[in-house]
């Protein structure tokens, strides 16, 4: 209501309206002024720090190439895993960080120190970098960890690649295993062309690591859209707000592996090892193609592909079996009588004996001052070569050696069968072995070659030192009567959609231009060994198969004297001696050649069986025709009715001897081949002994 | 009273909304024609605006998740009171000011004594599920009580520290209750309404020196004793924002960054990654205006910017055309509130002030802050209209 005089007033107020107006106008000019400023001016740089803000690239891993056996049956393939984040970004800022981690540890079970020590170890790399809590969370975990994702700001479940070997520590040092690369390796690996960065995963071993350009793809990159605290948006968000990004980097994955492997060998062999430790390698004779290669005790490379943790990591380290080591390839072993056939070999070829040589064997034999003993002390009476190899006469073979002039003439057979030098297999790691030559002990310890140590070198010992691999190939070109294969894993390369980029072709390292019947002694030797009752590994031989091969047993250390007849299972376990045994089968044309050690077994014969198990499984699934059982037994009531002449018939004599042929030479002196009657088991005391010399043990000099 | 189209003032800059209706005829119909529905009009376009935005700020799936349905509950109640204001001649409310003023005093004390906290604060007090905040209320009903108490003043030349002492109180006490929510936005736009009226009503010269000096000479106390921590750090803050990126400058950085990355034609509606992917702090309230300027750019922002300039000017036109003192200086604060309401939430989120809650009029989401802008906007038509009703 107006009032007098309110006239004049409200007049002296409209007059001070244009300082209002003025106001009002400059107010708001400021105001779009500074949009313009914002908006108009500055706006390229503003709109690229809001693309800054809510793109993430996340980096897209590319499966690595999966790994099939030679019937492309899966080995290794790339299997789904979740790993729980933090982004400590967001997760700083966030007030109630301290809830967020009580809720984890109980959604992931896991202690609270335990997510602040991994997030303080994260402490020296950029905020932005999601730190892994928890590697393999379960499915519940998972569930529960997404359900409460709204929760807690920074926390991201991440699903990976878990790198599974299916049939988990079978062939472990073969296939290999892959890991995070470490800082040193960095700088080494980014020479070549594919970059790698922290965190990403390489091959570390075996297969894996050999052929890590080949399994290794190109990873991939996406660009993800983030809200503020770092959650990325589901799809629905994608299409609403993620519009006009660049696309994403497809992931290419690595190209996948064929192996000549066959993964029921394997089997057949881990199944037959059982709890032994060593190492089997099978070969095709034909080709130089691996079909079967282990080492024992192995691992599950799966715990490896996601980071292993130290606890395991150091229980593997610290196992005495040395479940780490690749047996096949990475380390030495003295062949003892395995080599015996190649000292046969050299001795027919140089002319030293024929298949007509015989020696008599009394058990042991004076050289100079010294005594070498054979490890029957009651001898073998007069023996011949073929003999000699069946039942592993030492005596023989130091007479060959003793006819020998040097060393060297032994070397030179040895070496053409591939001993003593690399094979040059696709594994890293691979070491060469010895044979001694008298250049070699000149070098190495600058003394002359004394006569007697060529003595323990024709029997294997000494300074000769094999791997299982070496062993295989030798005999498999003993087996095929001339060339030495390189031996090879992978058969082909495929594209990730099944193309095959690459296939690799056997590689012939060279001829042994051994006399044909030099092989034939040998063999028939070899023959013996597997199908003779007093062969040391009659036990094993297969009806209605010609399995040959040979056993050997060496001493780990150097035993007292004394002690040299001791029982070997009476020793420590780390005491007790090494088995092997080399085969192969069919005698005729040979498909596949096995060599198996066995750690602290204390018989050679007692890898047999692994071998047979290796063949026999072999055979029948790839020649079912002629090694199927039906096959097999059509032909043994063939050969009944008509029994053949060289199979001397299972007699129930055979009884006595079968236990002992476990052990390699307890099957002593049974004088001649195919003589009917075997003499009687001994007694124990001698049951056991072992073929090596006294004090010829692994890398010593023959002994005392 | 009647007034002749010849002694009505002009505007001084012409403004021609209210130039036509100077014929009282006292018939009932010819009044309804010449009704002055130009703030209301534009209040509706900026309060469609405002829905509209708010229904992409509040499609974010946060706490704030579809908030915009009761804002259009509360502009419904907003239009019942506004039918009703309109029954009344605005003299009303010069005779019940006083009781507003206590009224809404006492709820103000309520708050701090049965209020309902959120982010560290006491402002809301409830009924029921129904949440008000007084504060928002007690910006007119102080208006409302300074413009009764100017009303019947006769002081010529300007005013002194005397004249000053009890208006200063009826203000002090109500921003010294809102400041102890705390709610230092509300609080200066209560002060800053009250210094502007009273600019406007002419202070003595020395008073003013005296004034200016005093403040001058408080600030660095008020700075250290009068602000909590975390106001003093939004200080900081505002003056080099980069000092604190991802603390507490964060707020400020990513509005302006919202803004700016509007560009010219904006991102699109519903696509502001910056508030739909929560960058944006309190995107549907404080930062309604980075959402708005996100999606629809320097255009979007000019024509929000042009209807508020035209509502502020509309406002003040009928604070200039109004015949008795207590309409005057009424819809001179309200319009004094709108304005800077507008421009500290404009200049906030601009990086332009420091930043204060205080809600942009219209756009930002808050059920009091609306209704009080919406029972404003009635006031202000009220007076348009019924400036020749005793």
């Amino acid at each position: 209501m107006a009032f007098l005089g309110q006239e004049e007033q409200i007049r002296e107020f409209q007059d001070r309206f244009k300082y209002l107006y003025a106001a009002v106008l400059i107010g708001l000019g400021l105001l779009v002024a500074r949009l313009v400023y914002l908006q108009i001016l500055s706006g390229d740089k503003m709109r690229q720090y809001s693309e800054e803000n809510r793109i993430k690239r996340v980096k897209v891993d590319a499966p690595r190439g999966m790994i099939f056996d030679r019937n492309r049956k899966l080995l290794i393939d790339n299997r789904p895993a979740f790993d729980l984040e933090i982004t400590p970004q967001y997760f700083k800022e966030y007030k109630q960080q301290k809830e967020v981690v009580q809720l984890l540890t109980k959604l992931v079970r896991m202690p609270e120190k335990d997510i602040y020590e991994a997030l303080e170890k994260s402490r020296g790399q950029p905020s932005f970098m999601p730190v892994k809590i928890k590697t393999d969370l379960t499915r519940d975990e998972v569930a529960g960890v997404e359900s409460w994702k709204i929760e807690m700001p920074g926390v991201e479940v991440r699903q990976e690649i878990k790198r599974t070997n299916i049939y988990g520590d079978i062939a472990s040092h073969l296939l290999g295993y892959v890991g995070e690369v470490n800082s040193s390796e960095l700088p080494i690996l980014n020479k070549e062309s594919v970059k790698y960065r922290q965190g990403d995963n390489v091959g570390k071993f075996g297969l894996e690591q050999r052929m890590e350009n080949t399994l290794r793809g190109v990873d991939g990159e996406e660009l993800k859209e983030v809200d503020a605290l770092g959650r990325i948006k589901l799809e629905k968000g994608k299409d609403r707000v993620l519009g006009n990004a660049t696309p994403d980097k497809m992931a290419i994955p690595g190209r996948n592996l064929v192996l000549t492997i066959d993964q029921d060998l394997q089997l057949a062999a881990a199944q037959a090892f059982g709890d032994k430790n060593g190492a089997l390698v099978a070969i095709d004779p034909r080709s130089g193609e691996i079909l079967a290669m282990m080492s024992r005790p192995s691992f599950d490379p799966t715990e490896f592909s996601r980071g292993i943790s130290s606890q395991l990591w150091n229980r593997l380290l610290n196992n005495p079996n040395r479940p780490l080591r690749d047996k096949t390839i990475q380390d030495h072993y003295s062949p003892g009588s395995t080599f015996k056939p190649i000292t046969a070999i050299a001795g027919l070829e140089e002319g030293v004996i024929d298949e007509k040589t015989t020696f008599n064997c009394s058990g042991s034999l004076r050289v100079g001052n010294r005594v070498y003993h054979c490890w029957n002390k009651h001898g073998h009476g007069n023996i011949d070569v073929v003999r000699a190899i069946t039942q592993s006469c030492d005596v023989f073979f130091y007479r060959v050696a003793m006819k020998m002039n040097s060393v060297d003439q032994l070397s030179k057979w040895a070496t053409r069968l591939g001993l003593g030098k690399k094979t040059g297999i696709d594994l890293k790691g691979e070491v060469p072995g010895l044979i001694p030559t008298e250049e070699w002990k000149e070098q190495r310890f600058k003394q002359p070659w004394l006569a007697g140590e060529t003595l323990s070198v024709a029997i294997g010992q000494s300074y000769v030192l094999t791997t299982a691999i070496q062993m295989a190939n030798a005999y498999a070109s003993i087996g095929n009567g001339g060339a030495l294969w390189k031996p090879y894993l992978v058969k082909s390369v495929e594209s990730f959609e099944g193309k095959t980029l690459k296939e690799f072709k056997s590689e012939e390292m060279g001829q042994t231009h051994l006399h044909p019947k030099t092989v034939e002694l040998v063999k028939e030797g070899l023959w013996g060994v597997v199908n003779t009752p007093h062969g040391t590994a009659y036990s094993s031989r297969i009806p209605g198969v010609d399995f040959a091969g040979k056993t050997g047993t060496v001493q780990n250390f150097r035993i007292a004297a004394d002690k040299i007849y001791q029982k070997c299972e009476n020793m420590k376990f780390e005491d007790r001696h090494n088995g092997f045994f080399v085969g192969f089968a069919p005698l005729k044309d040979p498909v596949i050649a096995v060599a198996v050690i066995g750690e602290h077994v204390c018989h050679g014969g007692a890898m047999a069986p692994v071998a047979r198990a290796v063949i026999k499984t072999y055979l029948e699934k790839y020649f079912p025709d002629i090694y199927g059982p039906k096959a097999i037994a059509a032909r043994l009531a063939a050969e009944k009715s008509a029994p053949v002449k060289k199979a001397p018939a299972p007699e129930p004599v055979n009884n006595a001897t079968e236990q002992e042929d476990v052990q390699e030479d307890n099957n002593d002196q049974l004088p001649a081949r195919n003589a009917a009657p075997p003499i009687p088991a001994l007694p124990p005391g001698i049951e056991n002994e072992d073929n090596a010399s006294p004090g010829a043990g692994a890398g010593v000099g023959n002994g005392d | 009273m009647t007034h002749t189209s010849t002694e009505t003032p002009e505007t001084p800059f012409g403004w021609e909304a209210y130039s036509g209706d100077h014929m009282n005829t006292g018939m009932y119909e010819d009044e309804l024609k010449r009704f002055n529905w130009t703030l209301l009009i534009l209040e509706f376009i900026l309060f469609g605006i405002g829905i509209f935005n708010l229904i992409s700020a509040t499609a974010v799936e946060d706490k704030a998740l579809g908030l915009y349905k009761n804002q259009l509950l509360w502009f419904g109640i907003g239009m019942v009171a506004t039918a009703i204001i309109l029954l009344f001649h605005y003299s009303l409310f010069s005779r019940m000011a006083y009781v507003i003023y206590f009224l809404n005093l006492l709820l103000l004390v309520a708050v701090l004594v049965a209020g309902k906290s959120s982010l560290g604060a006491k402002r809301w007090i409830g009924f029921g599920s129904f949440r008000v905040q007084p504060s928002e209320f007690m910006k007119l009903s102080v208006v409302i009580c300074l413009a009764k108490y100017f009303e019947s003043d006769r002081t010529v030349g300007g005013y002194g520290f005397k004249d000053l002492f009890l208006p200063a109180l009826l203000v002090l006490i109500p921003c010294g209750l809102i400041m102890l929510q705390p709610d230092l936005g509300t609080a200066l736009i209560v002060l800053a309404t009250f210094g502007t009226m009273m600019l406007f009503m002419k202070i003595k010269t020395k008073t003013l020196l005296i004034i200016g000096t005093c403040m001058a000479l408080a600030l660095p106390t008020v700075y250290t004793f009068g602000l909590k921590p975390y106001q003093r750090q939004r200080l900081v803050t505002f003056l080099d924002p980069m000092s604190d990126p991802k603390g507490s400058g964060y707020n400020s950085i990513q509005s302006m960054i919202a803004v700016g990355s509007g560009e010219i034609l904006g991102k699109g509606y519903k696509k502001g990654t910056q508030s739909q992917l929560n960058f944006l702090p309190e995107h549907h309230t404080d930062f309604i205006f980075s959402v708005f300027s996100e999606e629809h750019g320097f255009v979007g922002c000019m024509i929000l910017a042009a209807l508020y300039f035209a509502f502020l000017l509309n406002g003040l036109s009928v604070a200039y055309q109004s015949h008795d003192k207590f309409g005057v200086l009424l819809a001179l604060g309200i319009v004094t509130i709108f304005f800077w309401h507008i421009f500290i939430n404009m200049g906030m989120v601009m990086g332009l002030l420091p930043i204060v809650g205080v809600p942009l009029p219209f756009m930002s989401y808050g059920g009091s802050a609306l209704m009080t802008s919406v029972i404003s906007v009635a006031i202000l038509t009220n007076i348009a209209n019924k400036k020749f009703m005793f």
